[in-house]
């Protein structure tokens, strides 16, 4: 029998291989009942932080994280990011549900009704909040209002970031169509603002305006409902119940979006990243986006300004939506951690002005009516948007990135493509939401 | 032991046991429990793992899916066969089935004929071998994020490669992604292009098993190129074509990263595949139990295809 040498003793093959196997069996016993010790070094506590915030504001934050961090020596905040939409809102609910969640996590306002009624986060507590100097009086009523779920305050606003448009000052001059202020004209129907991107075509030789859509659910959506809303129309999604809707204003909305893909207003198809692309090279005159941009498009060195979308319908709206801050359920509540995160989001809140430099406007109300946010431009155009924000229909399954987005985006593409009529685009969407409230709500 | 008992028979030798002389006592009893000891040694890390990780979920699974379970934690109770009941009734389990299959079928037939060509070309002797490998093999060991990107890339309706090709050549531009006629199409052209290397090799390494002289011989007796394909090289290769056939109906119906990466499902719900399905009903749709009825259903309906492709081998052995 082959012999081995072991520690100076001779060990037969067998001998070697049965304690090979043997303490393999003990690794993976003991690797399954966990043996991670909870041992805990001495310093600063750590505080869990979770967001989706990967671009430019994610640089934003992760200054923002540094100054609390430095202002706190006592708490490390330790932020984990997470790709936006479903792999976020999928990992912080299996995290939430399984009791083991960050201590604080940004969540869109949009997506806490069907986080709040499960019991996957916690409220604030106003009383501990006001110790640190946030109030309700802070926030914009409409924002404040947007927080509350079952009258207490489940998430707390960082900011709004509405849906508006970027302009190109050059060729808006060129076009003819500012005021004297040096802004875009007022239009106020859509058969304006067509012929005032025509004029911008002219300039351009190619499109008037850039709006990437393709393989985007949000993208739609945004656009449709600040032009749904702009009708003064509401949606109502109650479990059980087929979906409240102005089913006119739905179709003459999207009609109007798709006669504005006709390769001379706006390109007949193209994705979200060759709509900024074009408008960054000066192939059109304006550009729907998301706030979040403007540090992109400023870094392109455009001369752009910006302002919320014009009111074709009558009624001002926006289609937008918040970061809110959100207290993940904990299995077991460390007082002293949650004490700290108060202290941080109130400091992260209190300068939210490097936030406001990112496009967002701050929740914040002594920030925005600070001088420095003042001096922000082309921030402060859109800064009236605040007032006008429509939030999604609240529904365990709506929001940003949602799977109610991608439904409709499945029913509607075809529509703003000019392969489907808006009718049967839109009473599709409507079934599929309809199937959707049939169902039981998990939640 | 039967095998033992077989071999005296048919050799004729006598009893092995009296024949040799005894031997001194062993201990048997001892030896046995110390080496059976050493045996559950070894397979226990692998039987905890096989526990934990592939039985345990799926009978839980089992469970889950007779239940109204969801992410939430709310509503555990049992209610029976209704996810059932809901999913067969389900227009869009349906369809995201259906997709399923259909990119099974458009898949698999070019996966296995393209891999077959290319391996055959290389047989016959090219030049330069090894660049042919890896160029045929080496777009397999990408991530599929990595290949989802360079074809979302090529794809792009405005500023693709491939429409500006097209519109060179004077071919109108195509929606690759957003067409719901050509996106399912588009997504196996990227799988074609990412997974053929595999089957290639398997094709590949059992072309070199048919023997020289199979070859010589009908070269002898005035076989062509193609005869010899036709008689010598397509019939040897049956049993690696079974199993690669297999293979790939197997690898085509779990499609989801490419889909996800390229088209999320759409547009308009066109190359959603069923995993998809499963993955938005569970875990961005919360609704736990529903999803785990879903994957079921599935399930069986692989263990079904299964079953027939095992029935019609077997049958095409016997």
């Amino acid at each position: 029998m082959k012999q081995f040498e072991f520690f100076g003793k001779q060990v037969s093959r067998r001998q070697l291989l049965t304690g090979t196997a043997a303490l393999g069996s003990v690794l993976v016993a003991g690797g399954l009942t966990g043996c991670g010790g909870n041992a805990q070094a001495s310093g600063p506590r750590d505080i869990g932080f979770w967001h989706l915030l990967s671009g430019g504001d994610g640089i934003k934050m992760q200054a923002m994280i540094n100054r609390a961090n430095q202002a706190n020596p006592g708490v490390k905040v330790q932020p984990t990011v997470l790709a936006w939409g479903p792999p976020y809102y999928t990992k912080l609910a299996m995290a939430s549900a399984g009791g083991r969640p960050p201590e604080v996590a940004i969540m869109h306002a949009s997506r806490v009704p069907g986080y709040a009624p499960g019991g996957l986060i916690d409220p604030w507590d106003l009383d501990l909040l006001a110790e640190h100097g946030v109030t309700g009086d802070n926030f914009a009523p409409r924002i404040w209002e947007k927080s509350q779920q079952n009258g207490k305050l489940f998430s707390i606003a960082l900011d709004s970031h509405p849906f508006v448009m970027f302009y190109n000052t050059d060729i808006a001059g060129k076009a003819g169509v500012l005021g004297s202020n040096g802004q875009l004209q007022e239009v106020t129907s859509p058969q304006e603002f067509m012929a005032m991107a025509r004029e911008m075509q002219k300039v351009t030789q190619a499109h008037g305006l850039s709006f990437g859509y393709l393989g985007s659910g949000s993208q739609m959506w945004r656009l449709f409902y600040t032009l749904y809303k702009q009708h003064g129309a509401d949606i109502e999604l109650i479990p059980g119940q087929p979906m409240k809707v102005d089913r006119d204003a739905a179709i003459e909305s999207l009609e109007f979006m798709a006669s504005l893909f006709d390769d001379t207003i706006a390109a007949k198809a193209g994705d979200i990243s060759t709509g900024i692309a074009e408008f960054a090279r000066g192939g059109s005159g304006m550009l729907f986006s998301g706030v979040w941009e403007l540090p992109t498009l400023k870094k392109a060195g455009l001369p752009v300004d910006a302002a919320t979308l014009p009111t074709l319908y009558g009624t001002p709206a926006a289609y937008a939506d918040s970061h809110s801050f959100v207290l993940p359920r904990q299995l077991n509540v460390d007082e002293a951690k949650r004490r700290d995160v108060y202290k941080f989001v109130s400091d992260v809140l209190k300068g939210s002005i490097s936030w406001a430099e990112a496009g967002h406007i701050p929740a914040y109300q002594p920030v925005v009516q600070s001088h420095a946010y003042r001096d922000l431009t082309p921030q402060i155009h859109y800064a009236n948007a605040a007032d006008i924000i429509a939030y999604d229909p609240e529904a365990w399954f709506s929001g940003s990135g949602s799977d109610w987005q991608t439904y409709f985006a499945e029913n509607v593409q075809n529509v703003l493509l000019g392969r489907d009529k808006a009718a049967a685009g839109w009473d599709a969407f409507e079934r599929r939401t309809n199937t959707l409230l049939s169902r039981p709500n998990p939640v | 032991m039967s095998s033992s008992l077989a071999s005296r028979r048919s050799t004729g030798q006598p009893d092995i046991a009296t024949a040799t002389p005894p031997q001194p006592p062993r201990r048997p009893s001892q030896s046995r429990t110390r080496s059976n000891l050493s045996g559950w040694g070894f397979a226990t890390p692998f039987l905890v793992f096989f526990l934990v990780f592939l039985v345990w979920p799926i009978l839980y699974g089992i469970y889950m899916s007779l239940t109204g379970k969801s992410l939430t934690g709310a509503n555990d109770s049992l209610i029976g066969f209704a996810n059932y009941a809901e999913a067969l009734a389900d227009a869009d389990m349906w369809r995201s089935l259906g997709n399923t299959l259909y990119f099974t079928v458009i898949s698999t037939v070019p996966l296995v004929l393209v891999a077959l060509v290319m391996a055959a070309l290389l047989n016959v002797g090219l030049p330069a071998q090894w660049l042919w490998r890896l160029s045929y093999f080496a777009p397999y060991l990408l991530a599929s994020t990595v290949v989802s990107l360079f074809f979302t890339w090529m794809y792009n309706p405005q500023l693709g490669l491939i429409n500006d090709s097209l519109s060179k050549l004077g071919i109108p531009k195509v929606a690759w992604l957003n067409d719901p006629n050509v996106a399912m199409w588009a997504i196996v052209i990227a799988t074609l292009w990412w997974t053929v290397g595999f089957n290639f090799l398997l094709y590949m390494a059992a072309m070199q098993t048919i023997p020289a002289q199979h070859y010589e011989a009908a070269s002898l007796d005035g076989a062509g190129a193609w005869r010899q394909f036709f008689s010598i090289t397509l019939p040897q290769l049956t049993p690696t074509t079974v199993m690669i056939v297999l293979l790939q109906i197997l690898a085509s119906m779990k499609i989801f990263d490419q889909v996800y990466q390229m088209t999320a499902g759409g547009p308009g719900g066109s190359t959603r595949p069923v995993v998809q399905y499963i993955f938005e009903t569970g875990f961005t749709g919360y609704r736990l139990g529903y999803s785990a009825a879903i994957s079921y259903i599935f399930f069986g309906l692989i263990v079904l295809i299964s079953v027939m492709q095992f029935a019609v081998t077997r049958r095409r052995r016997a």
